[in-house]
């Protein structure tokens, strides 16, 4: 649509011409080919905070402090200055440009953790319609800790993890939630979703599904939890049937004073942990059963094939856990089954993992893939964006690129799939990202595929360190005149002295603004190096 | 000059010029044809509401793959599915 790449003849391109139907954002986002940040202030003079990111509405730079209890909200602005000399674009920018004051302004900093808990500082999650903030605080971790009270055998305990829910607008917090001798996944956001205003919090120890709802005033309300029990009154019918059972028990456990502390969570069930299964592995093994026995009419033939498919691996079945969960939408569940040794470890590549689609109003599962199957990358290369469940009310959301939307990313996924050896490790290593974790993309247009091409190993739109090399990134753009635009150079602008020393950079992009910071870290404790990126 | 754009300016006056105007006589021609209808089968119901499905795609396939898998043994399957909803005690032995 525009005929030149002059940002003023494009100005008035948009003036005239109307864009084709549905790709008014893609057009208005064409701007920024013209507005870059190209300019680099290097080893800014900041306080040494760990920055996490910005939020996705670009209202607050989210950082902690390096003790990691406490957390401290900035307001991006710009600079500004005034130059009475003519030619104002050949100076230099006034010494006030190398402060970090100028391009961030500090709202307040809050003390979330107490003295032996720790910030979490991978966790965050931002609720853009109240603008509320998620965070994690949690105490040590306890590996080997004994498998009490229904707790799966193999996955370390904490004895304390705090999510706090704050108004960012003031730092106010409005809301905890605490887990006691839980454990939950806290790193890159893995073990929470946030889908509007639900939110579901995986504990692994527990094996079960808290959902929870922020309301408006800011309270996070339960709303079920899924694992043990699938309905809210499976438990209520369960104990009531239960408590005949108890009591003959009851008698029993008395005369063995020493259990009472730590088996009186619970003390009213003492069956239930080894006669029933939890409610969500009795609706996956019925699920595989009635799926095995209706793929055959014969009788002999269907005992035959449960017995080869479903009673031969049945203890392998009863086994899974839950690693991880996402939401499809509001009644939808998308959860991944694994083996106990493949969900704390961070190479789960060796251990079978089954992804299943689990309704949470009937209560039912709906459909059950191994990670392998054919049938389920279909659906992940077609509809990757629908995986990614975005909220109605976050609309930048529909506009990172994926393999789903944007033709070059889709190039890149083709290239990777022809050189792949083998099809099923291809598929297998696809589907491993599934289910994905929630807000862990830069909803910057500088990532977007179709407006530049930029090195993917280096930088890329999912916020995590990386290996950071002394030479600049570049952004190329992807239309005529496929011009380099802006480099982004982490670390100081000689270089670093010390070209052994493994070093990792985090680059944190505004939403909106040509800002981004990059962020230099060696692995020794040194302070960090950071550098603001901003269109001049 | 009348025509059937009227008098509308043009750059050059002779532009145009060679268009004539439908005659009367042949005005039977313009008239398109109209089609009746011969039956009310194709009318949608008089409460007819349509709206956006709430499942987005990738749910709708999802749905189907799961409906697909079990249509074709759906005459073996009715001997399984047991009646959903009823939460009676079962007497344990």
């Amino acid at each position: 649509m525009y005929r030149s790449s002059n940002i003023v003849a494009r100005i008035f391109d948009r003036q005239i011409c109307t864009p084709a139907p549905g790709t008014s954002v893609h057009h208005a986002r064409r701007f920024y080919e013209n507005l870059v940040p190209s300019y680099t202030v290097y080893e800014v003079e900041c306080p040494d905070h760990s920055f996490r990111k910005f939020t996705d509405d670009g209202q607050y730079l989210i950082s902690f402090s390096r003790n990691h209890q406490e957390l401290i909200v900035f307001r991006p602005r710009w600079l500004s200055f005034s130059c009475n000399d003519e030619d104002c674009d050949k100076h230099d920018l006034p010494s006030k440009a190398k402060k970090f004051d100028s391009f961030f302004s500090q709202l307040y900093c809050v003390p979330l953790a107490s003295c032996n808990e720790l910030i979490c500082k991978d966790f965050f999650l931002y609720m853009e319609s109240n603008q509320f903030g998620l965070f994690a605080t949690s105490t040590a971790q306890i590996h080997d800790a004994p498998a009490v009270g229904g707790a799966v055998h193999g996955v370390p305990s904490i004895e304390k993890i705090t999510f706090h829910l704050l108004r960012l607008e003031d730092g106010e917090i409005l809301d905890k939630k605490v887990f006691c001798n839980d454990f939950v996944n806290l790193t890159h956001n893995m073990g929470v979703f946030l889908y509007d205003d639900l939110l579901a919090i995986v504990s692994l120890r527990y094996q079960t599904i808290h959902i929870l709802q922020i309301r408006d005033s800011g309270n996070l309300v339960d709303v079920r939890a899924i694992g043990e029990f699938c309905r809210e009154d499976d438990e209520l019918f369960l104990n009531s049937n239960a408590q005949g059972m108890a009591l003959s028990d009851k008698n029993k456990q008395h005369q063995l004073p020493g259990n009472h502390i730590e088996n009186h969570i619970h003390q009213d069930q003492p069956n239930l942990g080894h006669s029933f299964l939890s409610g969500i592995k009795q609706r996956l093994l019925s699920f595989i059963f009635r799926g095995l026995w209706n793929e055959e009419r014969d009788d002999t033939l269907r005992i035959q094939r449960l017995r080869k498919n479903f009673y031969f691996h049945f203890q392998d079945y009863v086994d899974l856990i839950i690693w991880k969960v996402q939401f499809l939408d509001r009644h939808h569940l998308l959860i991944k089954f694994g083996s106990v040794d493949g969900g704390v470890s961070r190479n789960a590549d060796h251990h079978p993992a089954f992804v299943a689609v689990y309704n949470m109003d009937t209560t039912e599962i709906v459909s059950f893939y191994q990670n392998s199957a054919d049938e389920l990358y279909l659906l992940f290369e077609q509809f990757c964006d629908h995986f990614h469940a975005t909220s109605r009310n976050s609309m930048y959301m529909n506009f990172i690129s994926s393999h789903s939307n944007n033709i070059h990313a889709l190039e890149q996924l083709r290239s990777i799939k022809d050189k792949a050896s083998s099809s099923s490790q291809f598929v297998k290593k696809m589907l491993a990202s599934l289910p994905f974790s929630c807000q862990s993309q830069s909803p910057s247009p500088y990532f977007d595929q179709s407006l530049f091409r930029f090195d993917d190993k280096l930088i890329s739109a999912t916020d995590r360190h990386r290996q950071s090399t002394d030479h600049p990134i570049k952004f190329i753009l992807r239309r005529h005149p496929y011009s380099l635009k802006f480099k982004i150079k982490p670390g100081p602008e000689a270089g670093s002295m010390d070209g052994r020393a493994k070093k990792i950079s985090s680059f944190l992009f505004h939403p909106i603004l040509p800002l981004a910071l990059s962020v230099q870290q060696t692995l020794f404790l040194q302070p960090s190096v950071v550098n603001i990126h901003f269109r001049r | 000059m009348e025509s059937v754009l009227g008098n509308w300016p043009s750059y050059d006056p002779h532009n145009f010029s060679q268009l004539r105007p439908s005659d009367p006589s042949s005005s039977s021609k313009m008239t398109p044809a109209t089609y009746h209808p011969t039956h009310s089968k194709t009318l949608p119901p008089p409460d007819q509401v349509i709206s956006t499905e709430a499942k987005n795609i990738l749910l709708r396939h999802i749905y189907q793959h799961a409906e697909e898998k079990l249509k074709p043994k759906r005459a073996a399957s009715e001997n399984l599915l047991p009646e959903h909803g009823c939460k009676q005690p079962r007497v344990s032995s």
